[in-house]
């Protein structure tokens, strides 16, 4: 190991000795993104030519990558000591970036400007009280349904007083013709929000204790697999066969349906009316929220002119102006004109409920070992949905996973 | 062998219809991933499945090479692929040769070596190899992406079990007319295995030509990247279009059946009826 | 006279061998010396590697999901190695005899082992497709309703082995076409003499002359198929509830997914330890049955 740990050292001076060399002139300033590709490359490169015109002695390059591949691209980087000097990080792997230590500590240069940020976004790129990443977006997971299939059925649009009653009732009416009434995912995500329109958790407040089985949840997981096979208003997978609910939305086939706000622009030019509501719950009401956020690596020669890229990236006026217009997720600032400015675009017209939904809204129970804890949760749901396992067994076996992984 | 079927014309027309039904199995798929590169965006999730596109469109293939630099990702590809292949050929006959036949201590603990790397994943040895690159500073570079991937023990397990195959006659009389390993290699070996060498070469050309994961990691330029990278910017995280999908198979696809092709009369006649004779 | 021989050897050693040697030192080995000694360590690939010993290994023993994907690696083999040998070796049997337009099939048939692995898995996964996929609507056909293939875990496994013969089996014909063309027409003669049948032959000619292609066929097929990954990881991801779940894909969310390099490249030594001691006794067990083996 000595000698990869020489190799390590080896490339950082050589790295360095470079990087000192072209200095002199201008900077460059590496990116990497996973959230532009394949839909936002023009929003990006626009939003770099605005920067770089502000800033003639920095240059930045940006690479892309696919969702799938992009994390084992950066890990190989970082591991290798060739990390880009800023990149860009979901929640979930901010919390395992951070807490190996790979991030630099930028609460110094943001000072006073943190209220250019919405707090509570921004406040999720802390960790251990330091202030490790920008937050570059949020999105959230609403109700989406077709208001066309709603007036051809005679039953009345979603209200905020929905639960799950309600929606059961209205999905019934719509599923007939080919066409299904509802349709939510059943996998983690999903799930840890669903418990929770139902009061119940995967860990207990202080993430000692796994409470993934408590009657609730079960109850939940029931009504969950109900829709498909008891209620038949929910498609399964083999129905679906490889189709994405969201296609099948778009198609005209689903009339209610949850999922994220970043499928906005995808569903513009869909052939009927739809809006958003807020989603049902049964005791509770509760909703996804995801932020991604923008890091700068340890490792990196530039802090400053890195800084000042990520904090341009996720809060200069041109940025969030570009972001907002192609409605590319949200950017998480606190002016509200830019507010103003996302709400008053035509589709869907009730866009306010993207911000209502933030009032209850459920962070996913990160610790470490995440990707794994949901693999194995979603193995034990799929198990579920397929009706190898109750229930009931399901949850208890995924209560020994986690508590293994734990 | 199997005269009696000559004999038996029913056996025999079963055989026929037997291999047919075969070949139809063979070519579906690809008549299938052909036809969906041609659908619209509303004529993919249908039943029955349309095999023929009532309403071809060329779109799909637009989208294709609108969403990245394709056309320097193609060239890439074929730059890496061919000189990738190239250097696969060599080394593998070179050493398989040696394997086969040339007697020197070790021999059969070396070959066991490596074979013994063909049996290792690649995924965890992807990481060190990283950093050997970048210890060479070759990271994107092509030598980074041709070099790692030339020495193949497959193809010298290949070419060692085809040089096996040729009668000791041949060398012995090479020899009595004063030649060396080198020359036979060379002058006699290599000629007699042109189909091994075919077959090689097409499996080489494909590996490289589909590679994925170490040309995800190696470039970062996009004037590096090769054509399997530029496919899988086409699957975004939410949403799957099957049909531009198809079209970029059909892209990735084409130049290595075009390949197959051209070789075909080597890799399939020339196997079965040169042989090692 | 025997110094000339010698250094000749040694020359023509130096020249082909010696280049390829160093390569793989430098390109191949070294990486997988470095995954070794990887395997006794905890890495993040974020941090620090930390030392431990053992304790990867011993950790594997008692992981219930590596003897999932184990036992799901081998009813892979189980189901793949025999039919693509006995469908291949048919296949070559029936194109090697008296037929017309062989040069037609033999073409056709080889044509799936140049498409690569995506290309074929994307295909597949569609063609498989329980409601829009071709495969179910020809078996409709016949009166048979078709299984959920992919999404069902029974069958899941099954659509991925049919996908894997279905594009294997021109490349294991070929490699036995070319063994066929080895084998003297004469022995088949003085057989016939003898009035032997189609089996017999086969059977005490065709069979036993064909050792060293089978072991080339099967030591190939056995190492790649301890190590497939490409099309389960387009086709199924492992699932349905982990049905799917092999080694290598095990290693691979190990390595990336879960931050584990130094445990993924523990369960890769295992892994290469089962792939070794199978070769070993595979070439033994010929060895011991004919005398036309490496």
């Amino acid at each position: 190991m000595k000698i990869i740990n020489k190799l390590f050292a080896t490339v950082a001076i050589a790295s360095l000795s470079v990087a000192g060399f072209a200095n002199a002139e201008s900077v460059t300033v590496k990116y990497l993104t996973f959230s532009a590709a394949p839909n936002y490359i023009k929003e990006l490169d626009a939003t770099i030519a605005a920067f770089e015109a502000k800033n003639p002695d920095i240059e930045v390059e940006y690479e892309t990558a696919g969702w799938e591949a992009y994390f084992t691209k950066l890990q190989t980087l970082v591991a290798s000591g060739k990390a880009p000097d800023t990149y860009e990080l979901n929640h979930e792997n901010f919390v395992t970036y951070a807490s190996k230590g790979a991030l630099l500590d930028i609460g110094g240069m943001l000072g006073a400007d943190k209220s250019i940020y919405n707090a509570t976004a921004l406040d999720v790129f802390t960790h251990d009280g330091k202030q490790l990443g920008l937050v570059e977006s949020f999105s959230n997971v609403v109700l989406f349904y077709n208001q066309e299939m709603f007036d051809a059925a005679g039953v009345d649009y979603p209200a905020e007083s929905w639960t799950w009653k309600e929606e059961l009732e209205a999905a019934q009416k719509l599923t007939k013709d080919g066409n299904w009434g509802a349709f939510a995912p059943i996998q983690f995500w999903e799930f840890y929000k669903t418990i929770a329109q139902n009061g119940g958790a995967i860990l207990n407040d202080d993430k000692t204790e796994v409470v993934i089985d408590s009657a609730q949840n079960v109850e939940t997981l029931t009504w969950m697999i109900d829709k498909i096979n008891k209620y038949k208003v929910t498609p399964s997978s083999a129905q679906m066969a490889g189709q994405s609910s969201e296609d099948m939305f778009k198609a005209g086939k689903i009339g209610m349906l949850r999922t994220g706000i970043w499928m906005f622009g995808a569903f513009n030019d869909a052939p009927f009316k739809w809006d958003i509501a807020l989603e049902p719950g049964n005791t509770n009401k509760a909703h996804h929220f995801f932020a991604n956020g923008v890091v700068v690596s340890d490792k990196t020669e530039n802090p400053e002119q890195a800084f000042k890229w990520i904090k341009f990236l996720t809060s200069s006026q041109e940025a969030v102006e570009l972001r907002i217009a192609a409605g590319w997720e949200l950017p998480a600032v606190s002016d509200p004109k830019y507010a103003k400015a996302y709400l008053d675009q035509p589709i869907p017209p009730s866009r306010d409920v993207v911000f209502k939904a933030l009032d209850s809204a459920v962070v996913p129970p990160v610790i470490a070992n995440w990707n794994q804890l949901t693999d194995a949760v979603g193995k034990e749901l799929e198990a579920a949905v397929l009706g190898t396992k109750t229930p009931e067994q399901a949850l208890k076996d995924a209560k020994v996973a986690i508590q293994a992984i734990m | 062998m199997f005269k009696q079927f000559e004999n038996f014309s029913a056996g025999r027309s079963l055989t026929y219809i037997l291999l047919l039904i075969g070949a139809a199995a063979m070519l579906l798929p690809f008549a299938w991933m052909i036809a969906t590169s041609f659908k619209g965006e509303g004529a993919v999730f249908v039943t029955p499945p349309q095999l023929i596109p009532t309403e071809p469109t060329l779109d799909n293939y637009f989208k294709v090479f609108n969403s990245s630099p394709m056309g320097r990702f193609i060239l890439n590809s074929v730059i890496v692929s061919s000189l990738n292949t190239f250097l696969v050929v060599l080394f593998a006959a070179s050493s398989g040769y040696a394997f086969a036949r040339i007697k020197f201590k070790g021999r059969e603990v070396l070959f066991y070596g490596y074979l013994a790397t063909m049996m290792v994943p690649q995924q965890v040895t992807l990481t060190p190899l990283f950093v050997i690159m970048n210890f060479l500073d070759w990271s994107n570079s092509y030598q980074a992406l041709i070099l790692p991937t030339s020495f193949s023990a497959f193809g010298t397990f290949l070419m060692r079990q085809f040089f096996m195959g040729i009668p000791q006659e041949i060398e012995d009389a090479a020899v009595l007319d004063g030649a060396g390993h080198i020359t036979i290699f060379y002058k006699i070996a290599i000629h007699l295995a042109k189909p091994a060498m075919a077959t090689l070469a097409i499996f080489a050309f494909m590996a490289s030509w589909n590679s994925f994961l170490w040309p995800l990691i190696i470039t970062s330029d996009s004037s590096m990247m090769t054509l399997p990278l530029g496919l899988s910017f086409l699957q975004g995280r939410w949403t799957t279009d099957w049909n531009v999908l198809m079209a970029g198979t059909v892209i990735g696809t084409l130049p290595v059946l075009l390949v197959y092709i051209f070789t075909q009369k080597y890799i399939i006649k020339g196997l079965s009826h040169t042989g090692s004779k | 006279m025997f110094d000339n021989i010698d250094k000749s050897k040694y020359l023509a050693l130096l020249v082909l061998l010696l280049p390829s040697l160093l390569g793989m030192l430098a390109f191949v080995i070294a990486p997988i010396i470095a995954s070794l000694i990887l395997s006794f360590s905890q890495w993040d690939l974020i941090g620090d590697v930390k030392w431990i010993g053992f304790d990867n290994y011993t950790t594997i023993i008692f992981d219930p999901a590596v003897r999932t994907a184990l036992f799901n690696t081998l009813m892979f083999i189980a189901g793949y190695l025999p039919s693509v040998i006995v469908i291949a070796l048919g296949l070559a049997l029936v194109l090697n005899s008296k037929i017309k337009a062989k040069t037609f099939f033999r073409a056709v048939y080889f044509v799936p082992v140049v498409t690569s692995w995506v290309a074929v898995s994307l295909v597949w996964k569609w063609m498989l497709n329980p409601v829009y996929g071709i495969v179910n609507y020809g078996l409709s056909f016949v009166g048979i309703d078709g299984p959920g293939w992919l999404y069902d875990p029974n069958w899941a496994m099954a659509g991925v082995i049919l996908t894997t013969v279905w594009k294997d089996i021109g490349f294991v014909m070929v490699i036995y076409l070319a063994g066929l063309q080895d084998i003297p027409e004469n022995l088949y003669e003085a057989a016939e003499l003898e009035d032997a049948n189609a089996w017999q032959k086969f059977r005490f000619i065709t069979w036993p002359l064909l050792a060293r292609t089978t072991f080339f066929v099967t030591t190939i097929s056995l190492i790649n198929s301890f190590q497939v990954f490409d099309q389960i990881w387009v086709m199924t991801k492992g699932g349905p509830a982990g049905s799917t779940s092999v080694m290598m894909e095990l290693i691979y969310k190990n390595a990336f997914s879960y931050y584990k390099m130094g445990y993924a490249s523990a369960i890769s030594w295992v892994l290469f330890v089962i792939i070794f001691a199978v070769t070993i006794t595979q070439n033994y067990l010929q060895k011991q049955r004919s005398a036309y083996n490496v």
